[in-house]
């Protein structure tokens, strides 16, 4: 594998995280505008467990929004914000396992 | 499919923890060897692609919604160790950081998508990728993501949250995700087989077993 080739599949994945990200905001309003459920709430529904979620903490772009922005632009922060955090700490713990 | 704080009894989400912490402490373990110039990237990439990909939230007529969730592929492109690493940073990210799933169910969240999921979907992949590559991709998107619901619907039935309704909580989580576990089978297949195509050598089990002679089970 040489230098060239490693390089040039990095620039392609980066460039499809790009995209991904950019993709964020436009599916977020679509299944908010539906309105969805996922089977774990369907099954909390149907047992009476829906009232027992209790966020204990909430995180700092809690539900991916950003406080004090819009949704489309608050979801696209989020989105870029997680990707980067997401590809910074597994790289991170990547190398440091490496040695 | 991730679990909020609050659904999981106490010692069912400490159990959860235990065995999830015992996997990610294996895979770490066994990582030392397989990271390297060209495997570290991968990773990075790898969970980056699926922390976005999950946010893509396609809505299904019927008042349900599916995303890609991903572990499956994981373990077929990075194999189950550095794949059960890149999963375990999606989902502690998402948690901390974006509050979807609990801190107390965190256990629960990782063990389900981090560690079942992830080997579910190798495991299959690995069984049946002579038969066919994308076909072998597209059970074990789909296999990977039933066992998974299947074990969120174990955890949450046993709480007392849930009734103790274990037989409702699997039927719905299982059902459900069967089901929605087609579009990840397809989605696993599509980009397994965009992957493949491209370059062959960075799935893991394809031409021989990846560049590590360690990898493998």
């Amino acid at each position: 594998m040489t230098a060239a080739t490693s390089g040039s599949w990095t620039r392609r994945a980066l460039l499809a995280l790009l995209i991904l990200v950019v993709l964020a905001p436009a599916f977020g309003a679509a299944s908010g505008a539906v309105g969805y459920a996922e089977p774990l709430e369907n099954a909390a529904e149907r047992t009476g467990a829906s009232d027992a979620a209790v966020p204990i903490v909430s995180g700092p772009l809690q539900d991916y929004s950003v406080p004090g922005l819009g949704a489309p632009a608050g979801t696209l922060v989020s989105a870029a914000v997680g990707t980067g955090l997401t590809l910074a700490v597994a790289l991170g713990a990547g190398r440091l396992l490496e040695r | 499919m991730h679990i909020p704080d609050g659904f999981l009894d106490p010692w069912v989400a400490g159990l959860l923890w235990l065995c999830a912490g015992a996997a990610i402490g294996i895979a770490v373990r066994r990582a030392r060897g397989e990271l390297g110039d060209e495997r570290t990237p991968l990773l990075g990439v790898v969970a980056a692609g699926i922390f976005a990909a999950q946010l893509l939230n396609w809505p299904i007529p019927g008042g349900t919604s599916a995303h890609f969730v991903g572990g499956a592929f994981a373990g077929i492109l990075l194999g189950p160790s550095l794949g059960v690493l890149a999963m375990t940073a999606v989902v502690t990210i998402q948690a901390l950081v974006f509050g979807d799933g609990g801190i107390v169910a965190l256990g629960g969240n990782l063990f389900a998508v981090a560690v079942v999921d992830v080997w579910v979907g190798y495991a299959a992949f690995r069984g049946l990728r002579r038969v066919h590559g994308a076909g072998a991709a597209f059970v074990a998107g789909w296999a990977g993501i039933t066992a998974s619901a299947l074990a969120v619907g174990v955890g949450v039935g046993l709480s007392s949250a849930f009734a103790y309704e274990l037989g409702t909580t699997v039927s719905i989580m299982v059902g459900g995700h069967a089901v929605l576990g087609l579009v990840e089978g397809g989605i696993t297949a599509a980009v397994y087989g965009y992957v493949a195509d491209a370059r062959p050598d960075l799935v893991l089990g394809r031409g021989g077993d990846s560049p590590s002679p360690e990898v493998g089970v």
